[in-house]
Parts: structure tokens; C-alpha cells; sequence
């Protein structure tokens, strides 16, 4: 018994030496990684290409977070060699931070290598032809079938690497059920784990040989360069490494009560509570595993004119997708907003071309409000058929997708398109008088504040608090503190930045003196294109890129995206889309008016689709009657992207942000990596299972 | 038809309640009362109409023939909010919570506190999760965070919030349907503590199961439906636990019995 615990205790000791002296190679590793960057050099592929001679932003950017990345680990390992009661804790952190970095390299390997290898598989008869003049005799179907191989094998590992980390995040299942407090999600077996780091080993050794053998395939790209081999190496050195570390430090927190109660929650267990929290977490790890995947894949990815574009293009279906989650999450389906879209647009133009009933040919701002309130009574027909016949709304909902198409095919006869110029000679012009201004100056000043009165006095009193209770907390209290700190210096910076600009926007404007007139085009106040922010001499200005087609829908999304996610997640109203989704019987039960909900989201959803409608128009000022036409999908698609369920109950607004960024970035991606658009709605098909699959693993329990 | 109320005193008195699922007759001409301060067990055998009774009740199934009066007075009860309205709260057999929800959010589900912004409305979180945490301290349910989402928990602690939940809100009339079916011998004794406590506050309890184990004890009289009819009312004082079985199963009130089945009626 004695004997048993001495040895338990001996072997904490030793895998305690092992985590520090790791601890203390890391942060000879992130010197070395700082040093080579700056003095020698450290391919980081197309985009980040250093070099010695042409310092760039990024690498700067490296530079500073790897020093920084050094200083923890050696702090960290310093803490550890002298016994600091929280430094196990943070140790933990930093081999979590350290197994991130890692497996983010490695992934900035994999899924370029992967995608240039599908990419040459598509474009088979041309490269056959310059391997051909090169090798000859059979070599190039040996090496077709090898590249097939790879590619796939490539792929394969890419996505496994993205598991084993999310896999990795979960604590092992014996440790769960010890853990009082927080309930956690079943976890995989162990051998499971160890099967996929396996699987991701193979991987890697296949990148490894294939980087090392296969040579340049045609002129001007090479399969596997230089740059990826060194960052395949730096990746492992911090991947393998890192992950041993990690394990090892649990293994002291699962050997020691009392280490285990230094370490109050770990990094695995709290990122996966805080993802398991949010109906988006698939949504958020595929973004940025998309992000980077096309960063490292194509230079132009991340060029403000593509950012501006993809933007612009998703903006209205965004402005959708918001209306159809809040749909879904009360348990229903719309399948006509494609259909509403059209009409809306098409009664738009028809108010200002041919004029409507009563009021005759009606200016932009009129016509527009009267054609969202024809899309609000189409919604409007739509959920009070759902209720009234208890009909499952897809099927209503298809029902009326086709008959509303009908109304644009009958009203525009002969499949042609209603332009704006073709009844007027000149684009609305309106003006505003520019004590419009200076009210949204005021109001802005009153937001700024209200906020400042919110927002300082908690930082504030966290940063107090963290400075008083810096010396319980070790030496890392300090850190801590100071943190805390900088924090709040920063959010009143911000505050203090917007209030100067508002009164340079108030000055500026109040000693035009009132009355003076702003010429806007009146397309433009739905979805004019952005030159600037802020003009000549202002205190902010930022001039947008000749290139760069940002539009004011942007805008008008993300104020949508915010506004009704402060609805869904902090009012009744909310609370009761939830309720209705996940059980309506118990909402009803519990005096929630479910049919009145459902009526509301119908309306929401027909009125979002509205204004997307208005959008779309002011951008294009021509309606042809297919308008819309397959827009639901690929709305429904961005939602269920976004982590919404089908069944209902679940889901968020942020979701279907992500869910509609994800499409576009995948839109505007494959055409600049140079994948055929054709293979556009089979990937998004690929996405949307792999994207189902993620969320419901993330949600795991939550799902009863 | 004109409908006299039978027990003048009667916190409710449904009379001649009939309730059809198109051609399904499951409710056929049922009168039910309970009293101020009264514990009623309402028992019959699984499929007998007992859940279907009390959701005409509290206004989730609307009525085809009857009349309910509530304190006295005849009411139309037309949704569940009517009835919460009227005091009335009730844990239901299979619609008592949504298991993707929080526990804060599902115990304030239909009346969320909140606080005003300006002409907006905000959900009160803080005090949400504050109360709701106290509140089923109070009838003995800790909870760790009100942040967890219910579908994670067990059985017995969903049907311990849902329980907790209709002590809190509930003012005149506890509902609690099958409350005991998922629980253990603990948390059963749990739930007759607080149907009790309940009744000491001046409330009227509802008590609903097939099996007269976990009712008896605390029963001040039975009810006791068969097929969607009434077989009779019985005090506690008139019946033992075995006669009360029997007829449950059987559905034939024991000869020594109908005598005061008679005057039950005749009153
Ligand atoms: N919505 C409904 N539609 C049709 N039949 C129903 C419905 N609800 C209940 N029933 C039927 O009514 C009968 C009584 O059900 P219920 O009141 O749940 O019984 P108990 O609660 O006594 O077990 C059952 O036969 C059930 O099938
Ligand atoms: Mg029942």
C-alpha cells in the first residue's frame, strides 16, 4: 500500500521533470522560430513568403507572437521547476496554445498540398501531356495513380487532423465521471484517439515522402516545395511534442487530488463547455478552417477586393438566412422566399416604372416600404395556411413558393426583365439635409455613453479586483492584472476614438449651419457602393480600395445580424422561438402563444426577405421574373451550416452569419484557387453533411 | 345546456366534462371536483382519460361538452396562459420541459421577468438564473447552473424542476401529473413532502397516478376514472389502499362500498 503510493508519487515526480524540460524546449523553440524569421528565413508559404530581404507585416506579426508564445513557455517552465501553485494550470494552457499552433501549421500544409493535388487531378489532359514530354512510357499513369492516392490520402488527413482536434479537446472518459461540477459530454475511447493520430501520423509521413519525391509537375506551380516541407517540420516539432505534453500534464492532474484541484478548468474541458454552449461552434471551426485553407491556397483570398466581393454578393441572402433561422428554430420551413423575394423586387420596380393602384408612379423610399409590406402579407399567408390547416409547412410553404413564382412569370410576361431605365432617364437622386447628420451624431454620442456607463465600471471593477487578489493567485495574479488592465485602457481608447469623431462629424456639420442639403442617390441608401470612411480631413478616414466593391447592405446585415440576436437570445420573444422548436407541446403548456409565434416568424422571415429584395434591386436596378428562383436552398443551406437544427429548438443568428460567410468564402475561393464552378454545389453539398455531422458531435449531449 | 354547479364550496368543479378527438370519445360526461385545501388522487389505469381530464383543465385541449367553475365562479378557460392566470399550475406527464433549453430559461418559460430599455424589453438573466436556483432550493432540488441545459440531466431531475417549477408559480391549484413515475423511493417521498407543504400554504393539489402506493399517504380523497367515466369519489377514511387498488384494476366498486357511492351522488 505504502510501497504503491511511493511509486505513484515517484512516477508524478518524474513526468513532472518531463513537462517542465518540454516546457523549457518550447521556449527555445519559439526563439529559434522568432530568430529564423527575422534573420534567416521561414517560408510560410505563397502569401507569407519571407524573406531576408523584404520584410513584410506577417512577419512581423510572427515574429512578435512568437517571442511572446517564448516568454509564457519560459515563464511558465520557471513556475513550474519552483513548484508555483498555479503554474501546472497554466502549463496546461500553454501545451494546449502549443498543440493549436502545431496542428494550425500543419493544417496550413495539408489542405494547400491537398487542394493543389485535387486541383491537378481536375485539369488531368494538360499536365499528362507536360509530365509525358518529361518522363514518358508508363510513368505517368503510375504517377496519376499516385497522385491520386496522396491527394485523396491528403484530404483524408486534413480532415481527420481538424477531428483529432476537436476529439482531443475531450478529456478521457474516466476522468469525467470524478469530475463533480461540470457535466460533460460522453467522450470517444481512447482507442478511438489513438486510431486518428494514427491515421494523421500516416497522413503526415505521406506528405512527407510525396514533398520529398514528387517533383514539379508543370511550369510555374510545384506540387510540394520547400516552404511546405519546412513548414511541415515546424508544424510537427510543435504538434507531437506539445500533444505529449498535454497528455502528460493530465495524467499528473488525474494522478494528483491535490494538483487536481489546482487546476480549476482545463483548457479541453472549458473550450468544449463553451462550444457545446454555442449552437455555432461547428460554424466557427469551419470558417476558420476554410479561411485558412484559401489563404494559404491562393494570395488573392484575402485581397480586399475578394473579401469586398464575397461580401457584397452574400449580403442579401445573409439578411435571409437571419429570418429562416429564427424559422427553423421554431420548428418550421420556408421554402417560398425565393419566390417572395421575386415578387417583392418585381412590385418595387412595377411602383416605380408602372405605378401601383392607388398611388400611382412612386418614388424609390415609398415603393420600397410598400413592397416590403406586400412581402409581409405574403408571409403573412403563409403562416396563417400552416396554422389554420395544420399542414406541415413544407409542404405549404412549396405550395406557395410556386404559386407566388406565378405571379412574377404572369406579370412579367415573355421572360423579360423590367428595367428602371427603361422609363427613367436618370437614378433617384434624394437630398438629405444634414441635420439628419447631426441627430445620428447626437444619437451616436448617446449610444457611446450608455455603453461607457455599462461597460466601464464592470472592467473596471474586474481590473481592481484582479490587482487585489493578484498575490493569492501567484505570481501569475500579476499577469493577470495587468491584462485586466490593458483591457480596459483599450475599451475606453475605443470609446474615447468614437467620441471624437462624433464631434468632429457634429463640428463639421453644425457649422454648415442647418438646411444645407447632401445629395444621395436614392439606390445608394439601400445598397450604394462605399468609396470611404469618412471623407478628406475628417478624423477617421479610411479610403476603400478603387477595386473593392463594398456595399452598403454589409452594413445593413450586420446591423440585422446584431438586432436580432439580441432578440433571440435576451427577450421573451426569444425565449419562446426556443421554447416552440424544442417541445411545443411544453411551450404551449407553459402559456406560450405557439401559433402566434409561428405567425410572427413567418412575417420575419417575409419581411427580411423584403428588404433583401430591395437590395438586390437598388444594386441592379432590373427585375427578371426567375428572380430568386433556388434561393431557398442555398438560404436553408447557410442556416443549417450555421448549426441550426431542422427539427427546431436550436440554432442562433451568429450561426447563420458564419453559415452565409462559409457559402460565400467558398463561392469567391474555388473560383480564385481555379476549381471549376460546376464542382460549386457538390462541394457546398460535402460541406453542408460535414458541417451536420461537426455540429451535432459539438453539441453532443445537448441533443436529448 | 345550462349547467348547476354541484359543490358550491369547490375550488373546481368540472361538471359533465366530454372531450372527443373526432370520433375517439375519451372523456364521456365527467364530473370532478377538488376543494379548498384538498388533496385529491385522481387514479385509473393507464389509458383511463386522466391526463386528458386535467389538460381540459388547464386550457391545453378545449373542452367538446362541460363546464368548469373556478373559485366560485364559471370560467372559459382557453389556453394554458388562462389557466396560469387563474392560479393554476401543473407539471404534465410528457410536456413539462424542453430539453434544449437552460434550466433558468424553462423554469421561467411564458414569464420571463425583464427589465425595460427605453420602450424595449430585455430578459432579466441575472435574475432569472438567481431565482430560479434559489427557488428549487427552496423545495430541496440544488442544482449546480442554471446555465445547463436540461436534455443533460436525468429523469428524476427534470421531473424535479418541472416539479419545482409549478411549487414556485403555482397559487391556487397544483397539477401534478404521473409526478413519481421517473423517480426514486427518495425523490417520491420528496414529492409528497412538497405536495404537503403545498397544502399547508393553502393551496389545492391535484395528484395524478396509477398507482395508489405513492398517493395514498397523502391523499385526502380519490377519484378514481375508468374508460372516461367516473367509478366514484372516495375519503380516505372510507376505502383502504387495497379496495382503491382493486377498483382501479378491476373498475367494479366492491359491494361494501355503494352505499356511499350513493350519497356521494346524491349530494
Ligand atoms: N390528442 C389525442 N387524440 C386522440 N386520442 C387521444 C389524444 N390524447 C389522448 N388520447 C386517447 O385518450 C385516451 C386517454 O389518454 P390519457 O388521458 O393520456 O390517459 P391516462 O393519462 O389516464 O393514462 C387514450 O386512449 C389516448 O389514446
Ligand atoms: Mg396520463
Amino acid at each position: 500500500m505504502m510501497q504503491a503510493y511511493l511509486d505513484r508519487k515517484q512516477e508524478a515526480a518524474n513526468i513532472g521533470m518531463m513537462v517542465t524540460a518540454l516546457m523549457f524546449g518550447f521556449a527555445i523553440l519559439g526563439i529559434a522560430v522568432a530568430y529564423m524569421v527575422a534573420f534567416w528565413w521561414m517560408p510560410l508559404g505563397d502569401y507569407v513568403n519571407i524573406r531576408l530581404d523584404d520584410f513584410n507585416t506577417y512577419e512581423y506579426i510572427v515574429i512578435i507572437a512568437s517571442l511572446i508564445y517564448a516568454a509564457g513557455c519560459a515563464r511558465t517552465a520557471i513556475g513550474l521547476s519552483s513548484r508555483e501553485k498555479s503554474s501546472l494550470r497554466w502549463s496546461q494552457w500553454m501545451y494546449f496554445i502549443t498543440v493549436m499552433i502545431g496542428g494550425a501549421i500543419l493544417l496550413s500544409v495539408i489542405i494547400p498540398v491537398g487542394l493543389k493535388f485535387s486541383l491537378l487531378l481536375g485539369q488531368n489532359i494538360d499536365l499528362r501531356a507536360i509530365i509525358n514530354n518529361d518522363v514518358g512510357g508508363l510513368a505517368p499513369l503510375a504517377l496519376s495513380i499516385g497522385e491520386s492516392l496522396i491527394s485523396l490520402s491528403l484530404l483524408a488527413a486534413g480532415l481527420v487532423a481538424l477531428i483529432a482536434l476537436l476529439v482531443f479537446l475531450i478529456p478521457p472518459l474516466e476522468s469525467l465521471r470524478e469530475m463533480d461540477g461540470i457535466r460533460m459530454i460522453v467522450a470517444p475511447p481512447r482507442r478511438f484517439v489513438l486510431a486518428i493520430i494514427a491515421v494523421l501520423a500516416v497522413g503526415v509521413i505521406g506528405v512527407l515522402i510525396a514533398g520529398a519525391y514528387v517533383v514539379p509537375l508543370y511550369p510555374g506551380t510545384t506540387t510540394i516545395r520547400d516552404a511546405e516541407n519546412h513548414r511541415l517540420l515546424a508544424g510537427l516539432l510543435f504538434f507531437l511534442p506539445g500533444l505529449f505534453g498535454y497528455r502528460l500534464v493530465r495524467q499528473v492532474e488525474e494522478e494528483s487530488d491535490e494538483l487536481r484541484r489546482a487546476i480549476a478548468l482545463t483548457p479541453g474541458k472549458f473550450i468544449r463547455a463553451e462550444l457545446a454552449k454555442s449552437p455555432s461552434a461547428g460554424a466557427i471551426i469551419g470558417f476558420i478552417a476554410i479561411i485558412m485553407a484559401f489563404t494559404m491556397a491562393t494570395d488573392l483570398f484575402l485581397e480586399p477586393s475578394s473579401v469586398a466581393s464575397f461580401l457584397s454578393n452574400i449580403a442579401t441572402k445573409g439578411v435571409i438566412a437571419i429570418g429562416v433561422t429564427y424559422l427553423m428554430i421554431s420548428g418550421e420551413f420556408d421554402l417560398s422566399v425565393g419566390s417572395i423575394l421575386g415578387v417583392t423586387a418585381l412590385s418595387f420596380m412595377n411602383f416605380m416604372t408602372h405605378g401601383a393602384p392607388i398611388f400611382g408612379v412612386m418614388e424609390p423610399v415609398p415603393a420600397a416600404l410598400l413592397a416590403i409590406f406586400i412581402a409581409f402579407i405574403l408571409g403573412a399567408i403563409n403562416g396563417v395556411l400552416l396554422i389554420s390547416t395544420r399542414i406541415p409547412s413544407f409542404i405549404v410553404t412549396l405550395g406557395t413558393m410556386l404559386a407566388f413564382r406565378a405571379i412574377t412569370l404572369v406579370a412579367i410576361a415573355g421572360g423579360r426583365i423590367l428595367r428602371y431605365s427603361d422609363h427613367h432617364e436618370a437614378l433617384p437622386v434624394i437630398g438629405i439635409s444634414n441635420i439628419v447628420f447631426l441627430v445620428l451624431a447626437v444619437i451616436g454620442l448617446l449610444v457611446v455613453a450608455f455603453t461607457a456607463y455599462r461597460v466601464l465600471p464592470v472592467l473596471y471593477r474586474g481590473a481592481m479586483h484582479a490587482w487585489s487578489i493578484q498575490n493569492d493567485n501567484g505570481d501569475f495574479g500579476t499577469t493577470g492584472a495587468i491584462i485586466r488592465s490593458v483591457l480596459l485602457a483599450v475599451v475606453l481608447l475605443i470609446l474615447l476614438a468614437l467620441v471624437i469623431w462624433l464631434l468632429a462629424v457634429l463640428s463639421y456639420h453644425g457649422s454648415a449651419g442647418g438646411g444645407e442639403m447632401v445629395e444621395v442617390g436614392y439606390f445608394d441608401l439601400f445598397n450604394g457602393r462605399v468609396l470611404s470612411i469618412g471623407s478628406e480631413g475628417d478624423f477617421v478616414h479610411v479610403q476603400i480600395p478603387r477595386n473593392a466593391n463594398v456595399r452598403l447592405a454589409i452594413i445593413w446585415w450586420f446591423s440585422f445580424v446584431i438586432v436580432f440576436h439580441v432578440i433571440l437570445t435576451s427577450t421573451s420573444f426569444g425565449n419562446s422561438i426556443f421554447a416552440t422548436g424544442g417541445n411545443e407541446g411544453a411551450a404551449r403548456a407553459q402559456g406560450v402563444n405557439v401559433d402566434r409565434v409561428k405567425l410572427q416568424n413567418f412575417a420575419i422571415v417575409a419581411v427580411l426577405t423584403g428588404i433583401a429584395a430591395i437590395y438586390e434591386t437598388a444594386r441592379n436596378p432590373g427585375v427578371d421574373p426567375n428572380k430568386g428562383t433556388g434561393w431557398e436552398l442555398e438560404v436553408i443551406a447557410m442556416t443549417v451550416i450555421g448549426g441550426a437544427l431542422l427539427t427546431g429548438g436550436y440554432g442562433s443568428v451568429v450561426g447563420s452569419l458564419l453559415g452565409a460567410l462559409i457559402f460565400g468564402m467558398l463561392q469567391t475561393g474555388l473560383v480564385l484557387v481555379g476549381i471549376e464552378s460546376r464542382l460549386f454545389s457538390g462541394t457546398i453539398g460535402v460541406i453542408i453533411i460535414v458541417a451536420v455531422i461537426l455540429n451535432t458531435f459539438v453539441r453532443g449531449a445537448r441533443q436529448n | 345546456m345550462q349547467y348547476e354547479q354541484k359543490h358550491r364550496d369547490a375550488l373546481v368543479d368540472m361538471i359533465d366534462i366530454h372531450k372527443y378527438f373526432g370520433s375517439v370519445q375519451v372523456l364521456r360526461g365527467i364530473d370532478f371536483h377538488v376543494d379548498r385545501q384538498e388533496i385529491v388522487g385522481l387514479l385509473g389505469d393507464n389509458g383511463a382519460g386522466k391526463s386528458t381530464l386535467i389538460k381540459v383543465l388547464t386550457g391545453f385541449h378545449s373542452l367538446t361538452r362541460g363546464q368548469i367553475y373556478f373559485d366560485g365562479e364559471a370560467v372559459n378557460i382557453y389556453s394554458p396562459h388562462d389557466a396560469r392566470e387563474l392560479g393554476i399550475e401543473t407539471v404534465h406527464q410528457d410536456l413539462a420541459l424542453v430539453p434544449l433549453m437552460s434550466i433558468a430559461r424553462n423554469f421561467w418559460l411564458g414569464q420571463e421577468p425583464t427589465y425595460e430599455i427605453g420602450p424595449f424589453r430585455f430578459l432579466d438573466k441575472k435574475m432569472m438564473a438567481r431565482e430560479s436556483i434559489q427557488a428549487l432550493a427552496d423545495v430541496g432540488i440544488h442544482i449546480r447552473d442554471s446555465e445547463e441545459t436540461v436534455g443533460t440531466m436525468s429523469g428524476g431531475e427534470r421531473q424535479s424542476i418541472a416539479i419545482g417549477r409549478a411549487v414556485y408559480f403555482g397559487k391556487k391549484l397544483l397539477i401534478l401529473d404521473e409526478p413519481t413515475s421517473a423517480l426514486s423511493v427518495g425523490e417520491t417521498q420528496k414529492v409528497l413532502d412538497y405536495t404537503i407543504a403545498a397544502k399547508e400554504k393553502g393551496m389545492s393539489v391535484i395528484f395524478i397516478t396509477h398507482n395508489i402506493r405513492h398517493v395514498y399517504e397523502v391523499a385526502d380523497r380519490f377519484t378514481i376514472i375508468e374508460r372516461g367515466h367516473k367509478l366514484g369519489d372516495f375519503y380516505k377514511s372510507e376505502v383502504t389502499e387495497n379496495e382503491v387498488a382493486d377498483m382501479i384494476v378491476t373498475g367494479q366498486i366492491p359491494e361494501r362500498l355503494r352505499l356511499y357511492e350513493e350519497d356521494a351522488v346524491g349530494d
